[in-house]
């Protein structure tokens, strides 16, 4: 038996409504015992941690990570995403399945997770691909692959266009009571584009798509929903219009659920004016309105989530004019952080956001985590909301180090991450 | 016979080269009104003594021409104003050379980069391209078009081209017309246009519209007779069909019916308007041959004319530019 004590700690579980000086006590990777105030004096401990006022809070759940490997090792192995995501605060994660081959099949997310746990660290998840080869034409084996632990179907950074296959996936992974997780993108409205449209492609030059592409997908989506069921979940949603949507769809009651990442709520298309490809993202910067809605939309609850989308580019894709550069940038290292941004600016509660990191993507994808009430797993991270810090990916744990945020100031450090009660990252 | 330019209030016809603020030429928005006028002052200067060896700025100096697309008036333009100031010129077509088997613009950039030219001047497909380069160079870079972004000389050598004929461009009323999306003359002619004081009017089919452009201060028309009514020049543009995605006009017979030119159309401007347009023409398709041939009403040839003056200001400037 293994007791750990952690005490003079900041808690904070939006899951209890915790939110104060207190102690928290593990036993054998499980949280035995969680209280504000000064602990009981009671019990044996191996380890007693003084937080010193630290934030001590359930471990972020990432729901958005594209990994490089298999088929792309030398951008990121697994081994480098793991020990990014662990030293980002990030106790579990759910990959999307664009890899080389495309995990569309049983057998290469058993592959996946089996690799992950020999490495450890954070827990890993993986998304089955909906159709074969994520090409949007045939269903893959989504019940194989829901039998191999696949937590969602998604056809990972494209839209499902064709609507009777949007309407069997819907209806299987109902099914399945497995959440169907959408890119939502009308490709025919995208096609060529090199950035969202507005004054600023006008004034660039480049060719832009309007921000209604996201929005017809999910009013289609939303449509079949009503006819099939299902867990419907808008990935990386980046407009008012798309926001307005969900935030009907989940009065009139339907399971729908949003998450969105730190460049939609912190950045806006402006940044792309010197035309760097860092700031090349899919979907596209948007306008500032756009930003406003996704920061209400957080606040709300109409997003339920945040994900680091977390995207392996290579360097010399990235070194290009911005129209044939690749869109992504790495999101693991900088995730926390950034989203603390909305917090020290007095936009949204410490409570909400972790919320937003934690709980909120372990219940839409049905996974332990997100909670330290006794019973739980122990996965919990120890941060300063208030330290500050200053983005250089050179000193990314990611080996994938384009990011949008290169040399922006940022509050809050990770300082220890927990799963199962066992440290996986601890700050030197 | 060159008039003042009542915008301005140095003389027209300047005895100095043009002084920028940039080491590049990458683009007109962002010019100041001051930069603009000494350019075209010294294009005057250029443009009336064109073989009189007023310059040799560029002798000793070296200047590439990079050109991603295809361009013969450009890229001759660029060669014969260079040589004229006394500049070796070297021209590198894409077509047969290393990019064609895959060279990436940045490593043909540090290629070039190594044998030390004083400018180079790029052409690409890709709007951004040449502050890309120019980012990883050390020559002064000229934007000769990249992508639907701009094209700073040619806007340079229509102001040029206006101001020798009318005497000015301040208060004149000036109509834009055709493929605006897909044109970065038409760009760069609104940021040089407005900065000099024109009032512009775009007209062409709403699907060739690029979003919120009215916020660039212009008037947008897409009836093209009254867009054109009063206006005192009437600038055409190319119908980019090689940048379409074929979605934006049913045909090119509807295209000229509502938005090419014809004498007819033309008679809705102002009693002396002049026709422009930065070539190459589809006759026929945004504009009819008597019209573009009409030697009273078309400056299309001077155009041409005022190109050589219009880069040579500019290589001056850039060569002379103090460090």
């Amino acid at each position: 038996m293994t007791a750990t004590r952690f005490f003079n700690a900041h808690l904070i579980d939006p899951s209890q409504s915790l939110d104060g000086i207190g102690y928290l006590d593990v036993i054998d990777g499980v949280v035995d015992a969680i209280g504000l105030g000064t602990p009981p004096n009671s019990g044996k401990f191996d380890q007693l941690i003084d937080c010193k006022k630290s934030c001590l809070s359930p471990g972020i759940v990432d729901m958005r990570v594209q990994p490089a490997d298999p088929g792309a090792e030398h951008l990121e192995s697994l081994s480098t995403l793991l020990a990014a995501a662990a030293g980002g605060g990030i106790t579990a994660l759910a990959c999307l399945p664009d890899t080389r081959p495309v995990i569309d099949e049983a057998s290469a997310i058993d592959s996946l997770c089996l690799r992950a746990s020999r490495i450890g660290g954070p827990r890993l998840y993986a998304y089955g691909a909906a159709t074969k080869g994520l090409a949007g034409h045939e269903m893959a084996e989504l019940g194989l692959m829901a039998e191999a632990g696949a937590v969602g179907f998604t056809n990972s950074a494209t839209s499902i266009n064709d609507s009777l296959i949007m309407r069997r996936l819907l209806a299987y992974s109902n099914m399945l009571d497995k959440p169907f997780i959408q890119h939502c993108e009308d490709h025919a409205l995208t096609k060529d584009a090199e950035m969202n449209e507005g004054e600023t492609s006008t004034r660039l030059g480049l060719l832009g798509s309007p921000s209604e592409a996201e929005v017809i997908i999910i009013d289609r989506d939303l449509h079949l929903l009503r006819r099939t069921g299902a867990r419907y979940h808008v990935a990386h949603i980046s407009t008012r219009a798309g926001i307005e949507a969900v935030r009907e769809a989940k009065a009139e009651g339907l399971a729908v659920t949003a998450d969105t990442a730190p460049p939609y709520f912190l950045l806006n298309e402006l940044a792309i004016s010197t035309y760097n490809t860092a700031f090349k993202l899919s979907p596209p910067l948007r306008s500032e309105d756009d930003r406003q809605a996704v920061i209400e939309g957080l606040v709300d609850g109409t997003i339920d989530a945040i994900a680091s989308d977390h995207m392996p580019v290579d360097r010399d894709a990235k070194m290009q004019p911005f129209g044939p550069a690749q869109p992504g940038a790495s999101g693991l290292d900088t995730l926390l952080a950034l989203s603390l941004t909305l917090v020290h600016q007095g936009q949204i509660s410490m409570a909400r956001m972790i919320e937003a990191l934690s709980l909120a993507p372990a219940s839409i994808l049905d996974i332990p985590g997100g909670t330290l009430t006794p019973g739980s797993s122990a996965d919990l991270i120890l941060f300063r909301p208030d330290s500050s810090w200053i983005v250089k990916s050179a000193n990314f744990r990611s080996n994938s180090r384009i990011t949008p945020f290169e040399s922006h100031p940022v509050q809050g450090i990770v300082d220890a991450t927990y799963v199962d009660g066992t440290a996986i990252f601890l700050r030197d | 016979m060159t008039k003042r330019d009542t915008t301005g209030v140095q003389s027209p016809n300047s005895k100095a080269p043009a002084e920028l603020a940039s080491r590049h030429l990458l683009g007109i928005e962002g010019m100041s009104p001051i930069e603009i006028r000494s350019l075209l002052d010294r294009g005057h200067m250029f443009a009336d003594n064109p073989h009189d060896g007023v310059s040799d700025a560029l002798r000793g100096k070296t200047i590439i021409n990079l050109f991603y697309e295809n361009s013969t008036r450009t890229r001759v333009s660029f060669e014969l104003a260079a040589k004229r100031l006394g500049g070796s010129v070297l021209n590198i077509s894409v077509a047969g050379s290393s990019v064609k088997k895959g060279e990436t613009l940045l490593d043909t950039a540090t290629t070039l980069n190594a044998m030390h030219p004083d400018i180079l001047v790029v052409r690409h497909n890709c709007s951004g391209a040449a502050l890309l380069l120019s980012q990883h160079v050390d020559a002064a870079v000229i934007n000769a078009g990249d992508g639907r972004h701009e094209h700073p000389t040619q806007a340079l050598l229509d102001a040029l081209t206006i101001r020798r004929r009318i005497g000015r461009i301040e208060g004149l009323k000036i109509a834009i017309c055709g493929d605006i999306a897909n044109s970065r003359v038409a760009r760069s002619n609104i940021h040089l246009l407005g900065t000099l004081g024109a009032e512009l009017r775009l007209v062409c089919p709403v699907t060739l519209l690029p979003a919120d452009i009215c916020n660039m201060g212009v008037s947008v028309f897409t009836d093209f007779e009254t867009g054109i009514e009063g206006c005192d020049i009437v600038m055409m543009l190319r119908l980019q069909t090689e940048r379409m995605a074929g979605t934006e006009t049913p045909s090119q017979r509807e295209y000229f019916n509502l938005f090419g030119l014809d004498s007819g159309k033309l008679m809705r401007a102002a009693p002396k308007a002049l026709v422009m347009h930065p070539g190459p023409m589809n006759r026929g398709v945004e504009i009819d041959s008597a019209t573009a041939d009409d030697v009273e009403k078309s400056l299309i040839r001077t155009q041409v004319e005022m190109g050589v003056a219009a880069r040579m200001a500019c290589l001056e400037a850039l060569v002379t530019r103090p460090a």
